[in-house]
């Protein structure tokens, strides 16, 4: 680093210019010399030195001081033009003026150069703040680009989850279809029961793919930030009933119980997007249903009053239900359960939806054991 | 008639598999755990298990490990997974064979029969065997000569090592590495453009009908060497 003290100070320009000044002085005061008592002379040629002792530092001060005494001398102190002094009071003006003029110049050369210092300092400390905002605004940019990074892992990773789920998810029940299919044309005859048995599994396969493509269709929609509900007035009971008797050869093993009150307040929502909320936790809650158990399907009015109050539907399954640490994220995508066949975008989907119509989705603990799904929904108009 | 086990944890699946081999005289057993399928092959002493690796309560390489420390009945994987790494490894682990979903009836069944056949065989022919047949091709071990249709073939030692190992276990894949190794020796394992070369000389030489070929490409897995009228319709 560059030594800041000897930058602000110029030696031989101060006492040059100092010289100068009580050259320039002495001879401006010449006509006036004999009018004035040598002290104003002493005070102005003081001043000289005290320029010089802000520009040029302590030792233009004193070389300044040295030059201006001897001016004064021969200018101001009779007889002049002589380096001789009568008086015996001169010698003291003339000591004390020396001595003054040194001391001034000497203190003010300190303090012009303590000032210089401290701007120094100052600049000095600006520019590490400079390079410290510079390093802080790097830093900054660099945890964002990691973050960003860190987030497009994540949505390849998504991306990954989502093409694992698609292909397990729409071969399962493809390979079911394929091969009742091809056994019906090219296998055994079967007899008509048992005929008529394959079939139901086919169609019941066909339209579960189809439920997957529209859940992966939606996923998509959601993604894209175009999912908007188309609000009219929905009864939730009319749709609850129609849904559970579509999804009724889910429930083979498992019972359902759908147990909807008549009065329950319409609900301000999308008709098809509600559907798919109902079904995917219909399908969620047969999953993981255990043979011999019982699905509950219920609902109530909720808040103040039936009307501006809303709706609380509720689906609980008997089966392993969700553990407490589980719970918020059984939402997220392509989360599935514990060796489960599903895609893990049910969930996720009845999140977005519920959110879209401004309800609220959470899972509890079934008492007994399992999971109740909860679905609360504002009321229509 | 055959004892089959099916393990699956879809039911749509268990449906359509259980009428199919029912219809055809077998006995079909389900389970739709790991749990479930472990207890069963102990119980129930099936001839041969068709198992999904997908399975709700334990990886269904698991359930073929547990069943292999005890039992040696022929398991056929079934996997709706892409991945090859899972096949090699469940063949690794012990499996017979594999079919992926989408799977046909035909398909399937032909893989049970040919579990069926090995087991019944005792696990391939005897060491000490001294011709092998499959199809047309019949291999003299003693003499180093093979024939398709009665025509001599002119192989080299490591082509006619290649056919021979796959011929002990006819319609049964084999792996990359295991063919590598019986071949060319334990240090190899994973130089399959090896086989490749090896295998497009073999098909030359056998004059394989591509639409109906006698050594089958198993694409990531390995090769299998099938009698052609044996074949199930694709």
């Amino acid at each position: 680093m560059v030594d800041l003290r000897a930058a602000g100070r110029a030696p031989w320009l101060g006492a040059g210019l100092g010289a100068a000044l009580v050259v320039a002085l002495s001879g401006a005061l010449v006509p006036v010399r004999d009018n004035v008592t040598p002290a104003s002379p002493a005070l102005l040629l003081v001043l000289t030195v005290v320029v010089a002792g802000v520009v040029g530092g302590a030792a233009s001060a004193v070389v300044t001081a040295v030059v201006a005494a001897t001016a004064f001398n021969l200018v101001f102190v009779v007889p002049y033009w002589t380096l001789k002094v009568n008086a015996g009071e001169d010698w003291v003006a003339l000591g004390v003026f020396l001595a003054v003029a040194l001391v001034i110049g000497v203190l003010v050369a300190e303090q012009a150069e303590r000032r210089r210092a401290a701007e120094a300092r100052e600049a000095d400390l600006r520019v590490l703040y400079e390079q410290m905002q510079a390093i802080a605004a790097e830093r900054a940019r660099l945890l964002e680009e990691a973050g960003r990074v860190s987030v497009l892992e994540r949505v390849d990773e998504q991306r990954a989850a989502l093409l694992r789920s698609v292909s397990h998810d729409l071969r399962t029940p493809l390979s079911a279809i394929r091969a009742v299919a091809e056994d019906l044309r090219d296998g055994p005859a079967y007899d008509d029961a048992t005929r008529a048995e394959l079939l139901a599994t086919v169609c019941e396969e066909a339209e579960r793919l189809d439920r997957i493509v529209a859940n992966l269709l939606s996923m998509s929609r959601i993604e894209a930030g175009a999912f908007q509900p188309s609000r009219q007035a929905v009864d939730l009971a009319e749709l609850v009933a129609d849904r559970s008797r579509r999804l009724r050869a889910l429930f083979r093993q498992a019972r359902l119980q759908v147990d909807l009150p008549a009065d329950l307040p319409l609900v301000d929502g999308d008709y098809s997007q509600l559907d798919q909320v109902v079904t995917n936790l219909l399908e969620n809650a047969a999953r993981y249903a255990p043979p011999g158990s019982t699905v509950r399907v219920t609902a109530r009015p909720v808040g103040e009053g039936a009307v501006d109050g809303g709706v609380e539907l509720r689906v609980a399954d008997e089966g392993i239900g969700v553990p407490e640490w589980e719970r918020a994220r059984v939402f997220e995508p392509f989360r599935r359960g514990e060796g489960s066949a599903s895609s893990g975008v049910g969930l996720a989907i009845c999140k977005a939806v519920v959110d879209a119509h401004g309800g609220r989705i959470s899972v509890h603990r079934t008492p007994g054991g399992g999971a109740t799904f909860v679905v609360q929904l504002p009321a229509g108009g | 008639m055959a004892k089959i086990l099916v393990v699956d944890d879809e039911a749509a699946i268990l449906r359509a598999l259980r009428a199919g081999l029912e219809a055809r005289g077998h006995q079909a057993l389900l389970a739709t755990s790991g749990e479930e399928a472990i207890g069963k092959v102990a119980l129930d002493a099936p001839d041969v298990v068709v198992l999904d690796l997908g399975l709700p309560d334990m990886d269904g390489l698991d359930v073929l490990r547990r069943i292999r420390e005890w039992s040696d009945v022929p398991v056929v994987v079934l996997t709706a997974e892409g991945s090859d790494d899972r096949k090699v490894q469940a063949l690794d682990e012990g499996a017979d064979d594999y079919v992926t979903k989408p799977f046909s009836m035909a398909e399937l069944l032909a893989r049970l029969r040919v579990a069926l056949r090995h087991r019944a065989s005792g696990g391939g022919p005897p060491l000490d065997a001294s011709v092998l047949e499959v199809g047309d091709v019949r291999l003299d071990l003693g003499r180093h000569e093979a024939t398709v249709g009665g025509r001599p073939v002119d192989l080299t030692p490591k082509e006619f090592a290649f056919l021979a190992f796959l011929a002990r276990w006819p319609g049964r894949v084999l792996t990359h590495r295991a063919i590598l190794q019986e071949v060319w020796g334990p240090e190899y394992g994973t130089e399959t453009q090896y086989l490749r070369v090896y295998a497009s000389q073999l098909r030359k030489k056998l004059a394989d009908d591509p639409e109906q070929p006698r050594l089958v490409t198993e694409p990531g897995v390995g090769y299998r060497l099938v009698d052609p009228a044996e074949r199930p319709r694709p």
